[in-house]
């Protein structure tokens, strides 16, 4: 028999180390047209650092990105930074470039201010222009002003800025402390159907919901909450090293069952965007929490199927049909919904 | 090659509305991506490139007698084999500096290093590397967490298995579940699971002038790379130059050094690039996986579904060195408790040493495992007060300016918007928000 | 003993000479320089390294060289160039179908073969077809959303 059951879990996550330092540094020169580069020692693993962190120093600077060259991830060639982990590179290298385009700002509200009549704080940025923040019509080119401090002035336009979140380490006594400066909180709902004969579970849908701050880039955010909820279904349903006195005895693609695009059901995902003044343009992460709720929301709708609990990962079709062949010992011929797991004796 | 990415052409700049933050922009190096220009450490070459291969042990826990490269040096095409001897500083590692480039005295887990070979081609190395002589005297070893707690358990390292500790208290525990009139236990396990990044560890370390050396790595901490290359091989960190490639996922599993002293190394006794990709099989056995967790919550409540107190007791499977493991605990115990207001928690976390394989970062660092406990046992809790799961998630959620176990109080908390959002999405009437 | 490997890649034709137990993909990559066609396994799990091979996705690392004689092989470099994308290689861009990239040659070879052989396929059908192409990263939506969309023949 085929039934279907709905699981919720929600999480909480920080972004950045625990307690640790783990600054990230960034450089950013302005060219004479307008144009910018920015050096992170950020590395792109395919979450797209990168591109997200080209949209922050074009919005910072007040630059369009297209132009905007991004120098990446060299211990030579790069300031540095601690890596792409921990959820951390677009909040904390975000800001390391935000400071960075800030000095660099610095210098073009200084040079444009002689040209505009107004002290540099009553300047603003954006796609090309510095202008008058309150008369928006005055306005010159950045790509001119860049020019004149450069060629004119004898000051080239550049920046140097780094950040490191403010956290302080565990009390070893009592384990009280600031380990992160942010957090960020999702919730999962998961549809599954269970075959009571076979043990075997579909996931039918996935909603993801997920709090990151601002979206720098949501086509970004969604894949990466896309693919992590495939990681999670895979953590709750088929993936398990097998190992035999220390040796692993699956160590092939085919016997350790990475999700396939068969095994992934559509994802409803929805970004909510409560921006953190302390991120870049209210920016936190993303990463690693797209994965947290998609395993316990799965084992809960499989709960809420065919009633039972599934207390050790991954639920294999093996371990629900021994579950509730156990469950049909303690109280035969009952409905499955009788008994709520976890109830004491009364 | 630093990855420099731009896009082309630039636009004329125009005044457009907006800026770019908020675009749904396709990434920098999609281009290069989708023509297979993008380079990955698997397709990093070099003229005169060595190809290395690894030398493994089949032991989980063993006495190296001897190590023996005469008959693999005699191969024709093989350069080069480097052994713990051939090391100046062979110990590492972030939190405890137990980890080893190349196993010195024995050998703690079936894959671990103990040689690496250096040839023309890749099959000579492979080759090579299975007649690397390694004599080997087996060792009583310990597989299982609980075991290797136990006193008289087979020794992983000198100082006992126990390889951290850690817990964090809030209010009164004990008070707290005599205030309780359901308790509910149950415990949690959680396997070994690979990162399977698609595109293996590959690396490679191109030789300069003056004893420099540049390692091209798919790796996602360059930094931490340099500086730990720079330690182990004795040599000026201004020598050391790591690029990270076009890297082909990495979820925690290219966080830390691994093939790249072995190359370094070999590159600077052969004055040649030399060039390393673990196979699979490697990856699945000899690098850092996630760490299984056993883990035994205890929550009381009361009757009306408040929640008053919560023990969890979490143990780490670390594997034969520390890796991340202490720092993934540390993780895991943080948000053990979960996102609730529980005014009595205790949190304790054991690392235990074994022969297993190495546990290290994965996505989540430790908060996947505890966040399949802690979700399930409060559908569990709430049952256990005949209450629906989501109204019970409503009423004990965390919300602005609430506090953690850790004394941490907690701003732009979202969880109920979330919640609420995702029943919406998947169309779920049941429990909508108060 | 080498074989001398004569074949056609990307419509151009190629001679090599070969180990006779060496595979096309070693010989594309290591031979040829050719590292747009992807390694992940060695084993003919993970389908990084699928071409076509006269029209039909193969893993390539599962294909000994000599069996490509004579044969076409189509592979990342040859679907469509910088300056000329193949639709599935712009929506994919578009749709930001791809993270690290690493599954991408593959799997848009994969894709490419399903639509010409079948220019309307379900969502289903799409799945399916890339069902041997590991993809770790995107959870795979926005591939299939982006394979669908050229099917529509809706690529911007
Ligand atoms: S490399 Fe051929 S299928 Fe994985
Ligand atoms: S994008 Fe990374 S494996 Fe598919």
């Amino acid at each position: 028999m085929k039934k279907r059951g709905r699981g919720v879990a929600w999480m909480f996550y920080p972004i950045g180390f625990t307690a640790y330092a783990n600054p990230s540094a960034a450089f950013v020169k302005v060219n004479q047209d307008g144009s910018a580069v920015v050096w992170t020692g950020a590395t792109d693993v395919g979450q797209g650092s990168t591109t997200a962190l080209a949209q922050i120093a074009a919005d910072a600077l007040g630059i369009p990105v297209e132009l905007v060259t991004m120098v990446t991830s060299d211990t030579l060639q790069t300031p540095m930074d601690i890596g792409s982990v921990a959820s951390r590179v677009t909040y904390i290298a975000g800001n390391a470039i935000v400071r960075a385009c800030e000095m660099a700002k610095q210098i073009l509200f200084e040079v444009a201010s002689e040209e505009l009549g107004i002290g540099p704080e009553g300047l603003e940025s954006r796609n090309g222009w510095i202008f008058v923040r309150d008369f928006p019509e005055r306005r010159v080119r950045l790509a001119e002003i860049a020019r004149k401090a450069e060629v004119v002035k004898g000051r080239p336009v550049i920046g140097a800025g780094s950040y490191n979140p403010p956290t302080t380490f565990l009390d070893p006594e009592t384990g009280h402390g600031k380990p992160y400066n942010t957090y960020v909180y999702a919730a999962q709902v998961a549809e599954v159907e269970v075959d009571t004969e076979t043990g075997e579970v579909k996931v039918l849908r996935i909603a993801a919901v997920h709090d990151c701050g601002r979206a720098i880039n949501p086509l970004l955010v969604e894949g990466q909450i896309e693919g992590g909820v495939a990681m999670g279904l895979g953590y709750a349903l088929s993936e398990e090293m097998v190992l035999q006195e220390g040796r692993v005895l699956n160590t092939k693609l085919a016997d350790y069952l990475v999700p396939t695009s068969l095994d992934v059901p559509p994802i409803d995902v929805e970004i909510v965007e409560v921006p953190d003044p302390t991120g870049p343009f209210g920016a936190k992460g993303i990463g690693e929490p797209s994965l947290l709720p998609t395993a316990p929301a799965i084992v809960n709708a499989i709960y809420d199927a065919v009633g039972v609990r599934i207390r050790e990962l991954p639920a294999t079709p093996e371990r629900i049909l021994m579950a509730l062949r156990e469950k049909e010992k303690e109280q035969p011929g009952r409905s499955v919904r009788d008994r709520e797991d976890g109830r004491p004796e009364k | 090659m630093t990855v420099i990415t731009r896009p082309a052409p630039p636009p004329v700049v125009e005044e457009a509305a907006e800026g770019a933050v908020g675009k749904r922009k396709s990434r920098h190096d999609a281009l290069l991506q989708v023509t297979g220009q993008a380079l990955y450490g698997v397709d990093m070459k070099a003229p005169g490139m060595l190809w290395a291969k690894a030398v493994r042990s089949p032991y989980p826990h063993a006495r190296i007698v001897r190590i023996d490269p005469t008959r693999a040096l005699s191969i024709p095409g093989v350069a080069c084999v480097i052994t713990a001897r051939d090391i100046p500083h062979n110990r590492y590692g972030f939190t405890h500096q137990d980890q080893r480039v190349l196993a010195d005295d024995r050998v703690r887990y079936v894959g671990e290093a103990v040689a690496v070979v250096a040839a023309e081609t890749l099959r000579v190395a492979t080759e090579a590397a299975k007649e690397v002589v390694v004599e080997y005297e087996p060792l009583p070893a310990v597989f299982d967490p609980i075991e290797a707690m136990q006193p008289g358990a087979p020794q992983v390292h000198e100082g006992g298995n126990i390889a951290a500790r850690l817990h964090i208290r809030d209010g009164d525990v004990e008070r707290g579940f005599s205030e309780a009139e359901i308790i509910v236990e149950e415990e949690f396990r959680t396997p070994f699971v690979e990162h399977c990044h698609l595109e293996p560890h590959a690396a490679l370390a191109i030789p300069g002038p003056q004893g420099t050396l540049t390692i091209y790595s798919s790796v996602q901490r360059p930094f931490l790379v340099a500086s730990d290359v720079a330690k182990v091989l004795s040599m000026p960190l201004s020598h050391v130059r790591v690029v990270a490639t076009s890297v082909g996922g990495g979820f925690g599993g290219k966080n830390e050094m691994t093939l790249e002293p072995w190359v370094g190394l070999l590159a600077l006794r052969t004055g040649r690039p030399v060039k390393m990709v673990f196979t699979r099989e490697e990856e699945f056995q000899a690098t850092t996986v996630r760490h299984p967790y056993r883990m035994r919550y205890r929550t009381g409540v009361r009757r009306d579904g408040t929640l008053v107190a919560r023990s969890v007791e979490i143990i780490s499977d670390c594997g034969a060195y520390v890796s991340w493991g202490a720092s993934t605990l540390a993780k895991a115990c943080i948000h053990a408790a979960g996102p609730y207001v529980i005014p009595h928690v205790k949190i304790e976390g054991f690392l235990v040493y074994t022969n297993n394989p190495v546990g290290g970062a994965m996505r989540g660092f430790g908060v996947p495992q505890v966040g399949f406990a802690y979700e399930c046992h409060t559908d569990s809790v709430a049952a256990a007060v005949g209450m629906d799961p989501i109204t019970f998630r409503l009423r004990n959620g965390l919300r602005d300016g609430c506090r953690l176990p850790t004394g941490q109080v907690l701003e732009r908390v979202t969880l109920h918007q979330t919640l609420q959002r995702a029943l919406e999405l998947a169309g779920w009437e049941r429990g909508a928000v108060p | 003993m080498t074989f001398h490997l004569r074949f056609w890649l990307n419509g151009q034709e190629v001679r090599t000479e070969v180990e006779p137990d060496e595979t096309l993909l070693w010989v594309l990559r290591e031979r040829l320089n050719m590292t747009g066609t992807k390694v992940g396994c060695e084993a003919g799990d993970c389908g990084a390294c699928t071409v076509l091979l006269d029209g039909r996705p193969v893993t390539s690392c599962l294909l000994l060289a000599p069996k490509a004689h004579g044969r076409h092989v189509v592979t990342i470099e040859g679907l469509g160039s910088p300056a000329k994308l193949h639709p599935l290689q712009q929506a994919f861009i578009t749709y930001g179908a791809l993270q690290c990239g690493f599954c991408g040659p593959g799997m848009l070879l994969s894709a490419a073969a399903l639509l010409t052989q079948n220019p309307h396929p379900t969502e289903r059908e799409v799945r399916e077809a890339i069902a041997g192409n590991l993809c770790r990263c995107t959870g795979y939506q926005k591939i299939v959303q982006a394979i669908l969309a050229v099917s529509r023949g809706e690529v911007p």
